[in-house]
């Protein structure tokens, strides 16, 4: 075992050092960031805040600390808008008044000459003179998430307070918006109404779902598809999520439910089409294996009286059923060591302790009857364990019907459950 | 079965008509799958002709007011159903028929009908705090995925939790809407619709009948960090549990009849993360009636920064089973696994996740005991146990992601006195100007079965779809699957696909 557990530890190893990354190459992001970044910070999410092109050079830290500009001076719609879709960054006429710049016509757009920088090159990177008087298209989608600025500012939430410290930086990019951990700082509300208005109930920032998806959050952009980061209910949705899943949605009954139907779960736990994800390859001639490397868990999506049984049954490899081409040796081992006394390694009694469950996917409980129940030809072989006694007088009351299988209601024995 | 779909389509037809104003869908899923089961020696034993279709109706904002700008929070209402017809044409229709001794399986059905769910939802009543679902409903928690027709309330309180209470009737296999075969209900009993049968026909199989349930739990609400659930469930038994005919060797237990417990459990589970430092979940389910913690498992989580996420995973399980079953009190030992995990997100295209677990469980290997078993009963020392068994195993995944693009690795290993199980998939997915899809599966798989060596193989296979979309939600899509091994030679699988969604 030892061998085998090393070569594990090989594996695993092996497996960490390929799939570790690099030491990081790029500069460190500018600092300070919004409330609820990360340290060093890897950015806001891509699929919410799609990727952006600014070719733009822009000094906030001039214009606000040392002009004395208020956000709202260029953002006026920061205080007022009701949409993501409302453009905020200001037009090339809000420029103007100071750099004496002209972009009323963008066809015919004049560079300024007052005491404010006002040539094209000072903002516009790349901006080659001569070159048909065009600079490189600023790009910035929406965010693909429901937000208003105007139901924040009038409960006089600031700017810093979801932006960060802008006015320390350069230029600003999508690494300030909004993170959604700053955001739970307010959002941490349930939806009783005596939480107050900052609801934390997910499609209060994110968009509902259509076509498909109705009733959900939407989760599917063309900029990607929307996965809970792994500090939110620790449900990082990685390439072994579905081994671990159980954990996250055992413990909030509604928290999968707001990106997946019942469907996306009934179709493994009540599915009716074999999941390759997780049985592999020829998995009707592999089960066998697992069921005896102690897998349990099979009634995770399995009921065994109803969906293996079945099936054995018509294979004809149970005891009971219409048979046909089913021998007891050809799937236990020989009488010899499988039933016969003396018990030793390999009996049926220690393979059913170390996995009953494995018994429960081809016998019904009358199999077992026949020999453990005190008529049948067995004679009554205890199948109990060790100290059933202390608590078969409550089970015996509440439901006799399994003590009654094997026992006589006058058996002495029974009385000791009395 | 036909009046039932009938009804089933009645009551479809009446919600959509109902949510006329509201917004809504109409979602249908077919998979059709054919493939033989072959015996060692080669001649089919099951020639599967598979169509499974279902058909789902939802409508939202029953109200009306949801989707208004700024009405986030108003009530709202939502119907949902989903009605599926499972069927295998392959199957030998004396299988299911009670007069064909000879071939009858109990409680196979050749195209069962059953509705997955159907109810009423009501969210935020009540300024916020109350919230319903009435009708065909799923539930999940620490006691699992579960069924039942009946009524829920969930009252949301100022206090960072919510009180649940709920009741109705077990989902259970051969009741109307519900198949033939129980999904939902505890294992360990053979139950199903005994219409036709006669009394010595297979009397283990139990006729089913009406399960009442009810349950409650309270739960944590309001909070990013933190997720708990308490829940606690009990169904009742009220079919006749003994079908016995004279002459058998069974045939005279007594009868026990009228309700009687069918599960009672207690389940928790509770989810604390902390964004900088790592997360704990943890859970356990206790069987009340058995008197035994049947699950217990927990893991700790450590974000070794951003991209890194190192785990270690405890979990026990101990098979219990409903009440009914002589299972319950069978000698039955838990495993435990203890694991190790390592989670990486390289980039934001690629991530890899590699595990290792050991197994453990004990094994009683006593020498032979009958002629004092019964003495050694009362003294609580039937099995004396001599120590522990160990199974090993780990698995390695990665997955790379564009959004045209997925391609998923597994390598898995188990190891054990029982067999060994070793292979990799690798599987591909791509999709071409947003509506041709594109998939392939190849893998090579390993088993070596010990206590039947003569079942051991390797296994190398492939698989290879295509389709078409043809609708953001609707597609068509062939898959075709080709495995080999010296057991069964050559095993192919056909599948076809088709999901339409319509948005009246």
């Amino acid at each position: 075992m030892i061998s085998r557990l090393l070569a594990i530890a090989l594996f695993l190893a092996a497996a960490l050092a390929i799939a570790s990354p690099p030491a990081p190459a790029t500069t460190p992001r500018p600092s300070p960031l919004p409330p609820g970044a990360f340290e060093p910070d890897t950015g806001p999410s891509d699929v919410i805040y799609p990727a952006q092109s600014i070719p733009l050079r822009f000094d906030h830290k001039k214009h606000v600390k040392d002009l004395g500009q208020r956000c709202t001076s260029c953002h006026p719609g920061g205080a007022t808008s009701t949409q993501v879709a409302d453009r905020l960054t200001p037009p090339g006429t809000k420029c103007d008044g100071c750099h004496a710049s002209s972009h009323a016509d963008l066809s015919a757009v004049r560079a300024g000459t007052g005491s404010a920088p006002g040539a094209c090159a000072t903002c516009h990177e790349g901006y080659v003179p001569g070159d048909g008087n065009t600079v490189a298209r600023v790009i910035m989608q929406s965010a693909n998430m429901v937000f208003s600025h105007a139901k924040h500012s009038v409960r006089n939430i600031g700017c810093a307070q979801c932006h960060g410290a802008v006015e320390e930086l350069g230029i600003a990019t999508r690494d300030q918006l909004p993170r959604m951990r700053g955001c739970f700082s307010c959002h941490q509300k349930s939806d009783a109404a005596s939480r107050g208005e900052a609801k934390g109930a997910c499609d209060t920032c994110h968009i509902k779902g259509q076509g498909g998806e109705a009733g959900l959050i939407r989760t599917r952009f063309p900029s990607g598809a929307l996965k809970p980061p792994a500090w939110l209910r620790d449900a990082e949705h990685g390439p072994d999520f579905i081994e671990r899943h159980k954990r996250a949605a055992g413990a909030d009954s509604q928290f999968c439910g707001n990106c997946h139907k019942e469907d996306f779960c009934t179709d493994c736990h009540d599915g009716r089409v074999r999941t390759a994800a997780i049985h592999p390859a020829d998995y009707l001639s592999m089960h066998p294996v697992e069921a005896q490397l102690q897998t349990q868990r099979c009634t995770s999506c399995h009921r065994e009286q109803s969906f293996c049984v079945p099936c054995h049954q018509r294979l004809g490899i149970t005891q009971s059923g219409p048979g046909g081409a089913h021998t007891a040796a050809r799937f236990h081992p020989p009488p010899s060591v499988w039933s016969d006394a003396p018990r030793k390694p390999g009996h049926h009694a220690f393979e059913a302790e170390r996995n009953l469950s494995a018994c429960v996917s081809c016998h019904v409980e009358r199999d077992c009857v026949m020999c453990h129940g005190g008529r049948g030809i067995g004679g009554g072989v205890s199948p109990h364990s060790a100290g059933f006694l202390a608590g078969c007088a409550t089970q015996l009351r509440r439901n006799a019907r399994p003590c009654f299988m094997c026992h006589d209601p006058r058996d002495a024995e029974l009385a000791q459950c009395r | 079965m036909k009046r039932d779909v009938g009804i089933v389509a009645c009551a479809a037809l009446l919600a959509v008509a109902t949510a006329a104003r509201a917004e809504g869908e109409i979602t249908s899923d077919t998979a059709a799958q054919f493939y033989d089961v072959r015996s060692p020696t080669g001649e089919t034993v099951l020639a599967r002709r598979r169509v499974t279709t279902t058909l789902g109706v939802s409508a939202f904002d029953l109200l009306g007011k949801e989707r208004s700008a700024g009405q986030h929070h108003e009530p709202n209402l939502i119907f949902r159903a989903r009605l599926r017809y499972d069927a295998d044409y392959g199957a030998d229709a004396a299988s299911a028929s009670p007069t064909s001794l000879d071939k009858l399986v109990p409680g196979f059905s050749r195209g069962p009908v059953d509705i997955m769910y159907g109810y009423v939802e009501g969210r935020r009543f009540v300024g916020g705090a109350l919230g319903f679902r009435l009708g065909r409903q799923l539930m999940t928690d620490a006691l699992g995925w579960w069924s039942f027709d009946g009524g829920e309330v969930k009252v949301t309180t100022p206090a960072y939790f919510a009180v649940e209470g709920y009741g109705g009737l077990e989902v259970r296999g051969g009741l109307p809407f519900s198949g033939a075969a129980g999904r939902w209900e505890r294992d360990g009993v053979s139950r199903g619709d005994r219409s036709g049968y006669d009394a010595a026909t297979y009397p283990g199989f139990l006729d089913a009948d009406v399960a009442p349930a009810f349950g409650a739990a309270i739960e944590s609400a309001g909070v990013s960090w933190l997720s708990a659930r308490l829940s606690y469930r009990r169904v009742y038994n009220t079919n006749t549990p003994f079908n016995g005919a004279p002459g058998d060797a069974l045939a005279a237990p007594p009868l026990v009849a009228g309700p009687r417990l069918s599960s009672e459990r207690v389940g928790y589970a509770v989810n604390a993360t902390a964004p900088k430092v790592g997360a704990l979940q943890a859970g356990l389910v206790y069987d009340v009636y058995a008197g035994l913690l049947s699950n217990v498992y927990a893991t700790a989580d450590v974000f070794a920064g951003r991209k890194v996420t190192v785990s270690a995973d405890f979990d026990y399980f101990r098979p219990t089973f409903d009440a009914d079953s002589i299972f319950t009190f069978f000698a039955a030992e838990p495993t435990a696994d203890l694991g190790l995990r390592a989670h990486v997100d390289a980039t934001a295209r690629l991530s890899a996740s590699a595990s290792a677990h050991v197994r453990t469980m004990e094994t009683q290997t006593a020498p032979h005991l009958e002629g004092a078993t019964r003495a050694l009963s009362a003294a609580g020392a039937i099995y004396p146990s001599n120590g522990v068994a160990f199974n090993e195993g780990g698995s390695v995944q990665a997955r790379y992601r564009r959004l045209d693009t997925t391609a998923q690795l597994r390598a898995t290993g188990n190891f054990g006195d029982g067999g060994d199980r070793v292979g990799a998939d690798l599987y591909v997915e791509r999709v071409l100007e947003t509506r041709y899809l594109l998939s392939g599966r190849v893998g090579a798989w390993q088993w070596d079965d010990k206590l039947r060596p003569d079942r051991s193989a390797v296994n190398v296979g492939y698989a290879a779809g295509i389709g078409y979309r043809f609708a953001p939600r609707s597609r068509a899509s062939f898959e075709f699957e080709h495995n080999a091994n010296r057991l069964v030679g050559q095993r192919l699988r056909f599948m076809l696909w088709l999901s339409v969604a319509v948005l009246p």
